[in-house]
């Protein structure tokens, strides 16, 4: 059952695998699955591992349960819009509910049904049970019978879905899954009116939300349109959105450790001070560093538009490491110096530079795009120079993926130093690199 | 049985239902909560107010750049264990010469090494059925602590150092585990994957709103109203150090003592901002985007 979710979620650079069905199937087994939107929930838990994922995720998602494909650059409110999914559930709501509404109503309703959860039926229910013990005269009128129904009926059903086996629901998922990618699969199995959600048709659950008002509705549309959840393209270059997605990776090159460890010639010696009464002696020994060099590639028009992105990306890294970290510029390429400050008025020679310990770690940023004839053997030679001091380079390159192979001197640059792109997920991979080698 | 209801705040503590539902969630599936977030949105809170509220034990383990899994779970204490048997040496040898009085080991005994064991939160937390576990920004441990705690959090079972007592848990009883970053370095993936995680957003104004009721209750409503409009436009001015919920309570208490038409004047002027700004960079941005309002409210104040 759902066998196919982990490929899925992963062709959107998630990490699931055997194990995601596994604790889902535990989830549901503890009863905290029972509507679709408790499935957002759990997955949700279990798969997202970071902020940056929640694009992503909520993507697969909505591609995988109901259909809804998401294409780039397209917000989610768009994508339902435009969706089969979403035109057939309009047509059946818009039958039941027997009033207009705007598109806009609409999307937020849609998002109700699909995020609503099992807590908000509690609450809704915990609520409905309260207040009819608070009123025992009034929930007897005639006129309040339509109020108190429907809480009484998801009660009803509650109760019997809980009878329903893991199997069976898991069953009920997939073929719910399924009905919602076929033309005629509509009808009865809608999310929130049947197949799912555990109340049946003409819906307790809407009924429920009208009753109980917020929980899954407004938190739904909320959370929606919040900009974490929407999808961000891990693999778009570097900008002011995604910048802190890119610290976090850079992040990672931080080598830390610190030990207590018995200092045994300080033991002995001060125990043979005390007349052979050893008395342990501990010393700490601490290890922190992480040196990093910046070449920044700030000549040029092509450049310009990162500029800022790596600075500010920089800048937030020097916060943390303000006595470890050097930033040089440079024009296309390196000859036999690099300049100290942005208008590459004050210079220092290559010489000096390799002069730096060869701990340091070297990031190269620039798209290595230039005229054949500047970068020549004199340019290589001083590259390769940098590159056999400090063994942990790499180089950042803006321009997109795609592009590089067109590129001549991006090709031979790329031969120098491995190369990534400026992306949150091209430095996280530069960053693995980078510890890769460390270890050797 | 571990508590599992659905535990959605207490009347200190505003809980967010998205939290909520993941904390129930990590609970009912016996795996730890590992919760990030920017500082001040309540992250250390959720396990201190939870295990207050429901009457459970609480244990806390404050990640530092030194931690290592046997501060957690547990070391023996060499040092005091050699010091001991140098002690009962040493004892022997007074003895002998006739002397009476004798160095105490603080009633250990170097026979048995259980003395010896100095438990961590892990251990006295798992020795508890039904407590609850705080281990709190773990970012800041060194890389290899988390996933030294991996095995720690999966399998429910410890073994103490040197003495071999044994510590074990059944999964209905796992303590509650809370686990806090504010991602300064970066979790390694497989402890991740064992951890139910949630991303605290920062509270939008309506939320906030009510976090000020439940700590300042008495606030007049004009005065949170002012101090939160100035609040987050502060955030707005896309600060180094973006003022957080703990900075705006912090603000808020000292406005508390104050008439409320006299309070709203002192916010407006932005008086005490330095409760809310943190750094000397940010404070010369603030004076330099509406510091005219300062210095002109400032005067007209004085």
């Amino acid at each position: 059952m759902l066998s196919s979710l982990p490929e899925k979620f992963r062709s959107h650079g998630l990490k699931a695998d055997v194990r995601t069905l596994l604790l889902l199937r535990k989830a549901m087994q503890k009863g905290l699955i029972k509507t679709l939107g408790d499935i957002y929930n759990v997955l949700k838990g279990i798969v997202v591992k970071e902020p940056s994922e929640m694009g992503p995720f909520t993507k697969a998602y909505y591609e995988y349960f109901l259909y809804v494909p998401i294409e780039p650059g397209q917000t989610l409110e768009d994508a339902i819009l435009r969706s089969e999914t979403f035109a057939k559930w309009k047509t059946q709501f818009l039958d039941e509910a027997g009033k207009d509404l705007s598109d806009e109503e609409l999307v937020t309703e849609f998002l109700d049904q699909v995020h609503l959860t099992s807590y908000d039926i509690k609450e809704v229910i915990n609520g409905k049970e309260i207040w009819d013990k608070d009123n025992p005269d009034l929930a007897d009128e005639d006129g309040l019978e339509n109020d108190g129904e429907p809480a009484e009926r998801v009660l009803d059903k509650m109760a019997d879905y809980s009878d329903l086996s893991l199997e069976e629901l898991l069953e009920r998922m997939e073929k719910v899954r399924e009905q919602q990618k076929t033309r005629h699969g509509g009808g009865s199995h809608w999310i929130g009116t049947g197949g799912i959600s555990p109340y049946g048709h003409g819906g307790a659950a809407k009924n429920g939300i009208r009753v109980g008002g917020q929980g899954g509705g407004k938190m739904a549309r909320k959370v929606m349109g919040d900009k974490n959840y929407f999808p961000i393209d891990r693999d778009a270059l570097l900008n002011d959105n995604n910048v802190d997605a890119a610290l976090a990776s850079i992040k990672g090159v931080i080598e830390e450790s610190a030990i207590e460890k018995l200092d045994v010639p300080l033991t002995i010696k001060s125990g043979l001070k005390r007349g052979g009464l050893f008395i342990p002696e501990l010393s700490s020994e601490k290890n922190e560093e992480l040196k990093v060099i910046v070449l920044i590639d700030n000549g040029g028009y092509s450049m310009a538009p990162y500029v800022r992105s790596v600075q500010n990306l920089f800048r937030k890294m020097k916060t943390r490491f303000a006595h470890d970290l050097e930033v040089y510029y440079f024009h296309n390429t390196i000859y036999n110096r690099v300049y100290v400050d942005e208008r590459r008025t004050k210079s220092i020679t290559i010489d000096k530079l390799l002069a730096h310990s060869k701990r340091y770690r070297v990031f190269f940023i620039g798209d290595a795009a230039m005229a054949p004839y500047e970068l020549d053997s004199h340019s290589i030679q001083s590259i390769q120079s940098i590159v056999s001091k400090f063994k942990k380079c790499v180089w950042l390159n803006p321009e997109p993926l795609k592009y590089w192979p067109y590129t001549y001197t991006i090709q031979v640059m790329k031969e120098l130093v491995p190369m990534f792109p400026l992306s949150p997920a091209g430095i996280e991979r530069a960053v693995r690199k980078m510890n890769e080698k460390s270890s050797n | 049985m571990a508590e599992t209801t659905h535990w959605t705040g207490s009347d200190k503590y505003l809980c967010d239902p998205a939290l909520a539902q993941a904390f129930h969630m990590a609970r009912t599936l016996g795996m730890p909560l590992l919760i990030e977030g920017e500082p001040g949105t309540g992250k250390t809170e959720l396990p201190i107010h939870y295990a207050k509220d429901r009457g459970l034990d609480l244990e806390v383990y404050p990640v530092g750049s030194k931690s290592n899994i046997e501060q957690f779970v547990a070391r023996f204490d060499h040092v005091k264990y050699l010091r001991d048997s140098q002690i009962e040496i040493l004892n022997a040898q007074r003895e002998e010469k006739g002397l009476e009085s004798k160095l105490t080991t603080g009633n250990r005994n170097p026979e048995k090494l259980g003395d010896y064991v100095v438990k961590g939160p892990a251990a006295i937390a798992y020795s508890k059925p039904n407590s609850v576990l705080l281990i709190d920004e773990i970012d800041k441990a060194p890389r290899e602590f988390p996933n030294d705690l991996l095995y720690a959090l999966s399998h429910r079972k410890f073994i103490m150092p040197e003495s071999g007592e044994v510590i074990e848990i059944s999964e209905a009883d796992m303590p509650a585990i809370v686990i806090t970053s504010n991602r300064e370095q970066e979790l390694p993936t497989a402890f991740k994957g064992r951890c139910i995680y949630h991303y605290i957003d920062f509270p939008d104004k309506e939320v906030m709103g009510k976090i000020i009721e439940k700590h300042h209750p008495k606030l007049d409503e004009k005065v949170v109203r002012v101090a939160l409009d100035v609040f987050y436009h502060l955030r707005r001015l896309g600060l180094e150090r973006a003022p957080t919920t703990r900075e705006i309570l912090n603000w808020l208490k000292y406005m508390g003592d104050i008439a409320p038409k006299e309070a709203v004047k002192k916010i407006e002027g932005l008086e005490g901002i330095g409760a809310l700004i943190k750094t000397q960079t940010d404070m010369e941005r603030v004076n330099r985007m509406i510091g005219a309002d300062d210095t002109f409210g400032g005067s007209r104040l004085n």
